[in-house]
This record gives C-alpha cells, sequence and structure tokens, in this order.
C-alpha cells in the first residue's frame, strides 16, 4: 500500500512541469485572469449603454436588415457556435471572401476585420449591411427599418430620427457603394440629406456595438490549469503530458506566443505568415489595402460621425504604404479555436492540424513576404501543440439553475 | 509617406543588418537577423557618429503590450549642451521578424531645452525591438541612433 502510494505521488510528481520564472511570466500574460474590461470606445458615446446594448441585441438577430430578409448577423456570427459559422468563408445573400470572425475578442482589439478596415465596432457593424455578398442592404433602408419598428428605442438615445417621407429626398434604396440604382439614388440625394442618413446608419452601428461588447469571454481548461499553477485554492484542472508538452512548444520551440500573446491569445496585430491564396478569390492584399479603407472611412474615429472628441492614436500613427502589410491579415484570437473550424483568413485550413503542419512548414508566401521561418516540428510535437490548443475551447456558460 | 518609409527602411538595413544587399534578402523572405549575443540595451547613448547623446524614455513603465503609448527623447551635444529644434524620424521593428513597427510614431519638440516627445509608439508583441532614430539638428548636424529593446 505505501509503496503504491509512493508511486502514484512520483507519477503526480512527473507529470507536474516545473516552469522557469519567465515561463511563469508569459503564463500569466496568457491567463483570463490578465484579461481587463474591454477598452472604453470614446468614439462611441452608447458604447456602454445598456438600452443601446439591448437595441443591439434586437438589430443584431433582425433578418428584416437585409435584401432578402433572411440575413442577419446572427446569420454568420451565430451565437450557439461562438458567433461564428462553420463555413470557409461567410454566406449571406452571397458568398462573401473571408472567414466568419467571433465577436467578443474584438472587442478588445483596435482594428476590425481580417485586414483592419475598420477602427471601432460600429463601423465595423456598418460595413457587411451593404457588402452584397452579406447582407445587400443599403443605408436608407436601414434607416427605415429603424424608423418603422425601433423609433422609440432609438430616438431615447440618439434623438429625432429624419422625416423619411419623402421619396424623392430619401430613395428606398440608396448607399454609396451599393448596385449602379442604389448608388445613383444615392448621388441624386442632397449633401445635407447624405448627412442625415449616415448619423442614422453610424447610430444603427453604435448600438450593435454596444450589444456587441457585453459578449464575454468564457474561460478555459487552461485558465483552470493556470489557477492552480498561480495558487489557487480551490480543485483546479490538469493538463495530460500532451497538453503540457504541446503548451511548452506555444510558449517555446513553436514561438507561438510571439504573436499569440496575452489573455486573449493575439497581440491585435496583422503578420503575413505566407497562408495560400484561396485558388477561387481575387487578389488579396489584406492590411496594405484595409489600412487605406480604414483611413478613408467617412466612419473612421475621426470622421464627423464619430463621438470621440481627441485622441484616435491608432488611426493617427497607423502604418500606411509599408511592404510588409502585403497579405498581412489580423492575428486571431485563439480562445475557442477548437470549436471554430475552418482556419485563416478564407478558410484555407480545415483542421489545426494543417494549421500546425502550415507554421511548421513555413512555406514561402504567394504575394507579399512571410515572417515566419520553418519551426520543422516532429509529428509528435506538432500534435502536442494541437492537443494543447483544444484546451484553450470555452467552457460552457453556467446553467442558470446552478 | 512612401519616401520617409524608404529611407527608415534603409537605414535599418543599414543599422541591423549591415548592408542594402542583406535588404534585399530579407524583402524577398530569405533571412532574419538573429539577436546578437552582447546587444546593447542601453537607452542612453551616443550616437554612431557621436555627434549627439540622445537618451529616450518610456512615458509608461513597464513598457506596455499593444497599447499606444508615449517617449520622450532627451538630446545634448558632444559637449553636453542640449539640443533643441532638431528633427527626429523614427522607425524600428523586429529584426528576427522581418516587419516593422505595428504604428508610425512620430517626434515634436517638447518645452523644454533638448527634450522631444515621441508618440505613437506601440509593441505589438514580445521579444528583441529595434528603435532607429535619424537626428538633423538645426545647425545642420546629423547622426543616427539604434536602440535595442527585449520585452
Amino acid at each position: 500500500m505505501g509503496a503504491t502510494l509512493a508511486t502514484a505521488l512520483a507519477l503526480v510528481a512527473a507529470a507536474e512541469p516545473t516552469w522557469s520564472a519567465a515561463d511563469l511570466k508569459t503564463l500569466r500574460g496568457l491567463w483570463i485572469g490578465a484579461l481587463k474590461p474591454p477598452p472604453p470606445d470614446p468614439s462611441n458615446k452608447v458604447a456602454d449603454n445598456a438600452k443601446a446594448a439591448d437595441l443591439g441585441r434586437a438589430l443584431f438577430s433582425d433578418t428584416g436588415l437585409s435584401a432578402n430578409g433572411q440575413v442577419s448577423c446572427a446569420s454568420c456570427h451565430q451565437p450557439g457556435h461562438a458567433f461564428t459559422d462553420a463555413l470557409p468563408t461567410g454566406h449571406g445573400v452571397g458568398t462573401g471572401n473571408r472567414r466568419t470572425m467571433p465577436i467578443a475578442p474584438a472587442v478588445y482589439s483596435p482594428w476590425q476585420f481580417w485586414d483592419g478596415r475598420a477602427d471601432s465596432l460600429w463601423a465595423q457593424a456598418l460595413g457587411p449591411v451593404e457588402n452584397p455578398a452579406e447582407h445587400g442592404f443599403s443605408r436608407t433602408e436601414v434607416a427605415r427599418v429603424l424608423a418603422a419598428r425601433y423609433s422609440d428605442a432609438y430616438e431615447r438615445l440618439f434623438g429625432p430620427l429624419p422625416d423619411l417621407a419623402d421619396r424623392n429626398r430619401f430613395p428606398l434604396r440608396a448607399a454609396p457603394g451599393g448596385d449602379p440604382a442604389a448608388k445613383a439614388a444615392w448621388e441624386g440625394m442632397s449633401d445635407a440629406d447624405q448627412i442625415l442618413i449616415n448619423r442614422v446608419y453610424a447610430n444603427f452601428g453604435k448600438a450593435v456595438a454596444a450589444y456587441e461588447r457585453t459578449l464575454k469571454i468564457r474561460p478555459s481548461r487552461f485558465d483552470a490549469y493556470l489557477a492552480g499553477v498561480f495558487g489557487a485554492p480551490d480543485p483546479h484542472a490538469r493538463l495530460s503530458p500532451d497538453e503540457l508538452a504541446g503548451l511548452r512548444l506555444f510558449i517555446g520551440k513553436g514561438q507561438c506566443a510571439n504573436c499569440h500573446n496575452g489573455p486573449l491569445l493575439s497581440n491585435h496585430g496583422f503578420a503575413n505568415t505566407g497562408v495560400p491564396a484561396h485558388p477561387d478569390l481575387p487578389r488579396d492584399l489584406g492590411r496594405a489595402a484595409g489600412v487605406r479603407a480604414a483611413v478613408a472611412d467617412p466612419f473612421n474615429c475621426k470622421g464627423v460621425y464619430s463621438d470621440a472628441p481627441a485622441g484616435c492614436e491608432e488611426l493617427e500613427f497607423a502604418v500606411i504604404d509599408n511592404p510588409g502589410q502585403v497579405r498581412a491579415y489580423k492575428v486571431p484570437s485563439l480562445r475557442g479555436v477548437g470549436q471554430r473550424a475552418p482556419y485563416m483568413h478564407a478558410g484555407q485550413f480545415s483542421s489545426l492540424e494543417q494549421v500546425v503542419d502550415h507554421y511548421s512548414r513555413a512555406p514561402r508566401a504567394p504575394d507579399g513576404a512571410s515572417e515566419i521561418k520553418p519551426l520543422r516540428l516532429s509529428a509528435d510535437e506538432r500534435r502536442q501543440i494541437v492537443a494543447f490548443l483544444r484546451t484553450l475551447d470555452e467552457q460552457p456558460a453556467p446553467s442558470p439553475h446552478g | 509617406m512612401p519616401q520617409f518609409a524608404r529611407i527608415n527602411r534603409r537605414s535599418l538595413a543599414y543599422r541591423v543588418l549591415g548592408g542594402v544587399a542583406l535588404l534585399a534578402v530579407v524583402l524577398a523572405g530569405g533571412v532574419a537577423a538573429a539577436k546578437p549575443r552582447d546587444l546593447n540595451i542601453s537607452l542612453d547613448r551616443p550616437s554612431d557618429r557621436g555627434v549627439f547623446r540622445v537618451r529616450i524614455q518610456s512615458q509608461v513603465a513597464p513598457i506596455p503590450l499593444s497599447r499606444v503609448h508615449p517617449w520622450t527623447v532627451h538630446l545634448t551635444d558632444q559637449a553636453g549642451l542640449p539640443v533643441s529644434g532638431a528633427v527626429i524620424a523614427i522607425d524600428g521593428g523586429m529584426p528576427e521578424h522581418h516587419h516593422g513597427l505595428p504604428t508610425a510614431p512620430r517626434a515634436a519638440s517638447a518645452a523644454t531645452p533638448g527634450d522631444y516627445l515621441i508618440s505613437g509608439m506601440k509593441f505589438s508583441m514580445t521579444g528583441w525591438w529595434v528603435l532607429n532614430l535619424s537626428i538633423k539638428a538645426p545647425d545642420g548636424r546629423t547622426d543616427r541612433i539604434t536602440f535595442n529593446m527585449v520585452l
């Protein structure tokens, strides 16, 4: 009996890794305990307004905000699927060019979309609505939906809606980047009326953003393990030897934590990692084009629809015209990554195994230059990294009945 | 802006890798500079040709990750006298990862002699970063300096 106990203790001791002081510093940075409340968004005065979040929640799942009456934000950002779909690229009215991104981590990011072409959550929310492959809608139609069905909630937050009765002044379907008829209708509007509609459209985005800011990152088994590492007295999760080896590779030889750092396992930056181009999609310059779009966006932090009195530092000091931005895409959060295949900005890889294999081989980029070097990971090492990544699965929300 | 970027990319290559030929290799994605063992991480040093002495300091300690924050520069000449009114261009990046700074910081004169404020600094990951300052004093003296930081 004594010998059995001694053997058991020895096995436990063998399974408990020893982390160096530097490792512990890195691990503490990855822990969800290091996650602060979302940064304020001075460009959105209703960012943390509960009534705006209520309105935004309703708008988020309203299929009336689409050309065919069947597409809402929630069609691709499915609440039951970590706010993504399981598709290589999103399906709205048509098929888009990019993989649907999860929303909760985006609340922390200074740049939205895979290429960072919007500099706030609310500016991001406006893009898909007028994208012909997504909602296929127009901003005058959005204003009419708000007036018809949300006017009380809207006006309490933002003041009176414009009177849209005159269809000569406010065409049914008008958008600056829409189909030719919608574009012509937009160009036929007076500057003042365009501004009235843009303001309503911006407020629509701000309400949606307020809802998105209420979405929470849920802890993973990895966090429960770290709680034990950092001395939490409560029972905490253990990781298997493979998962621990994978974690060691993640913060060491695999160099994953160089970019996938911080409590969201993302530095919110952009990198060209040599991801293959999607064979059926047009040439895609990634961040190189995205930053130009963000700077030119009338709905950016420095624009007239922004509530920010000053600041906008990310936009003010944005890097433009740098060759390193060609085919650079956002470094995504890895929280819940095992639950949301396929991967990369156009769903190029269907499994985590393929992703880790790509980083191990580090092939030449199809355009621009890849930042990564071959890691030459063994099959065991690749399997261990995948095992670790699966410990990042978000745990289910606690049931209301305990 | 494109010209600014070009000049600074060259300065990075000269400083860190030692030549334009290597720059071409780096842009082709072939070689990354490995961190030297004897990396000088002092943030208070004479410039390359000794024209100035340059001291830089983050205004947020410890240096934050993934957050825009300001730095200060104190610039003196060989005699230790403050140099005001200089034009300071800033560039940098991570030699081991083929990328530049995630933001485009700018320096402006502060109120006190020899002092400057760098706005828009941000570091997006841990590791070895270089920060290059190209300095042009109002009397025409110029020099450069590369600072190293390990975050």
